[in-house]
């Protein structure tokens, strides 16, 4: 046991002696901001001009009930490699702006009414062309279906096609994130004709406009893709076999980028961004998302002192966002209120009543007593959070202890019929409106939230009006509010964004990168990466 | 007739165990908090949308109803689908095995082409009073030195620096057959180190015990070269420990495999129970520690009959006492 003891000693030691030698972080402060103004992390060099193979390595593979399905399909990860597939009629600028894709326009004469001119020239990977049956059928399909997504849509009352080429779609009410929630995989235009006639199961194939097609997938190992010769802009994509290996282990993706087996991949810890220093032809970056971390405080127990706001305020006012962007993430993430920070009208965090509070409510906090926290393991960043959070609350006298499950043990304890922990730490997808996400803080709407939180019809009143009013001050305004009255409740507590750490290698392929995404898609402009000309 | 009633015993009594463990996992998956389809539609599905899932998959019947479905099924070769996949998991089996069986045989044959010999080269030196000090150190290191531990070591310096092999890219068979053994050698040397250690000085302890036999010192006083005495008569006595703890390490590399998979992205069996451990995929679950469990029963029913030919006195031991 002792021996054992010393060998593990020296083995942590050996390998924290040999990461310290590691030289300085590859990525610098200047490009972060000249990211931030032009929108890209990275843009393509036209200088590459040649085509073939790329070689992408993700920690993880999509997997969903819902099988290959885009429409049932709830994690962002699903929603990126599907992208590569699947088109909407919409999708979002660099801005959060919206721009058309299968739609070639659209026009809003009034509150409710979107009417989408389709774009000509889009066929299926099968051939066949696009037609307005298609979207209205996908649409209809998706509104009628189960599925989560369905009601980030918001209230439709009806989709027609309105011309040869013209499909309107009429809402029972104002809804200003309309065309942001189209924007997303879950939404695309599926071949409707064949998942009528039985001769396409979404489940197991896929078949859509995109630029890709799939060549073959072995779940949690690879997907296989060719480039699709039916799209309208075949020509310009330069990648023409695109390989997917699923590669959980950090280390192994690590290896890959530094010995050029690998092109492009993501990372989970903020860490491997200092591991590839000193790494010729790699390089690492780091891309903000609209999706956040939070923090529940069970505020449903009624024999917990989390059932008491002020208990909860207290403690929301002891916590540090900034700092737990710092020590956890690195520095890579932003404080955000309920509104994702990187979004258009985001509420500004810093003012926030919590952030603003100078008083510390000690007797709320001694009453507090110990909690305990609940994390999942599968992402390193939310253990760290974990740790910083009870750093933070142990300076105001608050023991808590961090309880580690792995992801499905965690789901039941927070998200089961019967929730079992004080404090729980997740994230939730940001999306590209700084509305949408609010939804899940009124449990009515959302169904999941209803066991830990309580109903609030004040707060619940902002989310309809944030949702429902236009662009402009007074939306900002009322969103302002949202975040405040989220803030001040401490239920569920938005803490910081949730960054993508991405690598890759600049001998291999030159890739466009936004600064920030809202449907966690790194890789939503892959038609435009460009690759060195074949030696 | 002995030897077939004896054989016929044991077959139904490993049978007897494999229904037991069938059961035992079956309700200790069930048992584990959270679902795959709480997993796999997360925290937004609503409880209707997770309840349409659970009967699309039939999780909704009762335990026993899915159990006897399930083992009907498994006793004809379909172990059923797996809930993630999509695929059959005997078909998922078929691809993957080839893969930690030739990994483990990687481990096995290091275990036992050092660990053989180092055991015999410690036990003899030890007995000649020349100490066995180094034998016996490499033994403790290699005993102590958890898989991860070592895997996670191996992983870093590999990943870090060009040493020659690469980690986290398997290359299956099929493409090039040295470098799929390349790819496979690392895994294979971390999986080994406690094997190699437990034989060492399983080998050393026996090694020790046959040289103070009568019979040795009868082969050493009719003047037999050494190595002669150790081949014909040390090794031969020595073998049947070593037999059943290499034949029990077997079974115990199928294990490590699942820590050693993981770590090195080799897309074998061990990886794929794991995956399907965490997503509560309960067929790949199920199947798999079946699987191992029938690698582990079986392998010791061979070594029960493999030692009976080695040593004839083995199986009929019980039946001297009680005449």
């Amino acid at each position: 046991m002792r021996r054992s003891a010393i060998i593990v000693g020296c083995s942590v030691a050996l390998t924290g002696a040999l990461a310290s030698c590691s030289a300085p972080a590859a990525t610098d402060a200047a490009d972060t901001r000249k990211a931030s103004k032009s929108g890209y992390l990275a843009a393509s060099d036209a200088s590459f001009e040649g085509t073939g193979p790329l070689t992408v390595q993700l920690d993880y593979d999509s997997v969903e009930a819902g099988g290959l399905d885009p429409q049932t399909a709830a994690t962002a990860r699903s929603w990126s490699i599907e992208s590569l597939v699947y088109e909407p009629l919409v999708t979002v600028d660099p801005k959060f702006g919206i721009e058309p894709l299968l739609a070639s326009s659209w026009k809003q004469p009034d509150a409710t009414t979107y009417v989408f001119t389709l774009r000509k020239g889009v066929t299926f990977s099968n051939g066949r062309t696009l037609t307005t049956a298609d979207v209205v059928g996908s649409l209809q399909r998706l509104l009628k279906s189960k599925a989560a997504y369905a009601a980030q849509l918001g209230p439709v009352k009806s989709v027609t096609a309105t011309g040869p080429e013209e499909v309107t779609v009429e809402l029972a009410k104002a809804y200003t994130p309309f065309l942001a929630a189209l924007a997303n995989t879950p939404a695309a235009i599926l071949p409707m004709k064949e998942v009528d006639d039985g001769s396409l199961d979404l489940a197991k194939e896929m078949l859509g406009t995109g630029p890709f097609v799939v060549k073959n997938h072995k779940q949690d190992q690879y997907w296989n893709f060719t480039r699709n010769t039916a799209y309208r802009e075949t020509k310009k994509v330069r990648v023409d076999d695109l390989k997917i290996e699923i590669v959980p282990q950090e280390a192994a993706r690590l290896a890959a980028l530094r010995n050029g087996s690998a092109s492009f991949v993501n990372f989970n810890n903020i860490d491997s961004m200092d591991q590839l220093t000193g790494t010729r032809n790699a390089k690492v970056v780091s891309q903000a998302n609209s999706d956040f971390y939070y923090l529940i405080q069970n505020s449903k127990n009624p024999d917990s002192t989390l059932a008491d706001q002020k208990v909860r305020f207290a403690l929301n006012s002891a916590l540090n966002r900034t700092e737990i962007a710092s020590v956890a993430l690195g520095g890579q993430a932003q404080p955000t209120g309920v509104t994702p920070s990187v979004l258009p009208g985001a509420c500004d965090p810093a003012k926030l009543p919590a952030a603003t509070n100078k008083t510390a409510d000690t007797a709320a906090l001694k009453k507090a007593g110990t909690l305990r926290l609940a994390v999942y393991t599968s992402e390193p960043a939310v253990g760290q959070i974990a740790q910083v959070i009870q750093q933070q609350l142990a300076k105001s006298g608050v023991t808590v202890k961090i309880q580690k499950y792995d992801d499905t043990t965690y789901g039941a304890r927070v998200f089961g019929a019967k929730p079992d922990f004080d404090l729980a730490i997740g994230w939730f997808a940001g999306y590209v409106d700084a509305s949408m996400v609010s939804r899940w803080w009124n449990p009515v709407l959302a169904g999941f939230s209803g066991t830990f939180l309580n109903d609030d019809k004040t707060l619940d009143a902002l989310i309809d009006k944030a949702a429902g009013e236009p662009e402009g001050t007074a939306r900002t305004q009322t969103l302002a509010g949202l975040c405040a009255r989220v803030d001040t409740a401490a239920q569920m507590l938005p803490l910081v964004t949730r960054p993508s750490v991405i690598g890759y290698r600049t001998d291999q392929v030159s890739p466009t990168l936004r600064a920030a995404e809202g449907y966690g898609n790194f890789l939503r402009d892959i038609t435009s990466y460009t690759l060195p000309a074949a030696k | 007739m002995d030897h077939i009633r004896r054989l016929l015993g044991r077959t139904a009594a490993a049978l007897l165990t494999l229904l037991g463990v069938s059961v035992l996992i079956f309700a200790a998956v069930r048992a584990m908090p959270g679902s795959y389809t709480d997993l796999v539609l997360g925290p937004l599905a609503t409880r209707s949308e997770k309840a349409a899932a659970a009967a699309r998959f039939g999780l909704d019947r009762p335990v026993a109803e899915q159990y006897l479905y399930w083992l009907r099924n498994a006793v004809q070769g379909d172990f059923g689908t797996s809930l993630a996949a999509r695929t059959p998991v005997a078909t998922e089996f078929g691809d993957r095995l080839p893969v930690t069986v030739t990994l483990t045989a990687l481990a096995l044959a290091l275990t036992v082409l050092i660990g053989i010999p180092l055991g015999v080269y410690t036990g003899t030196r030890e007995s000649g009073g020349r100490g066995g000090v180094p034998g016996r150190l490499v033994s403790a290191f290699g005993m102590s030195l958890p898989e991860f531990v070592l895997g996670s070591l191996v992983v870093f310096l590999f990943t870090r620096y060009s040493l020659g092999l690469t980690v986290g890219t398997y290359v299956p068979w099929s493409q090039d057959v040295l470098g799929s053994v390349g790819s496979l050698f690392l895994p294979a040397c971390v999986l080994a180190v406690f094997c190699v250690a437990a034989t060492a000085r399983t080998t050393r302890d026996a090694v020790l015990g046959v040289l103070v036999e009568p019979h040795i010192a009868a082969a050493v006083a009719r003047g037999e070269p050494k190595g002669s005495i150790v081949r014909h008569h040390v090794l031969r006595n020595a073998a049947v420990p070593v037999l059943t703890l290499v034949a029990t390490l077997s079974a115990y590399l199928l294990g490590g495999t699942v820590i050693v998979e993981r770590l090195f992205n080799v897309p074998g069996l061990g990886s794929y129970l794991v995956d399907g451990l965490d997503r509560r995929d309960y067929a790949v679950v199920q199947a798999g520690v079946l699987l191992a469990a029938t690698v582990f029963i079986t392998t010791n029913l061979l070594v029960d009959l493999v030692s009976g030919l080695i040593d004839p006195r083995i199986g009929t031991a019980g039946k001297r006492v009680a005449s």
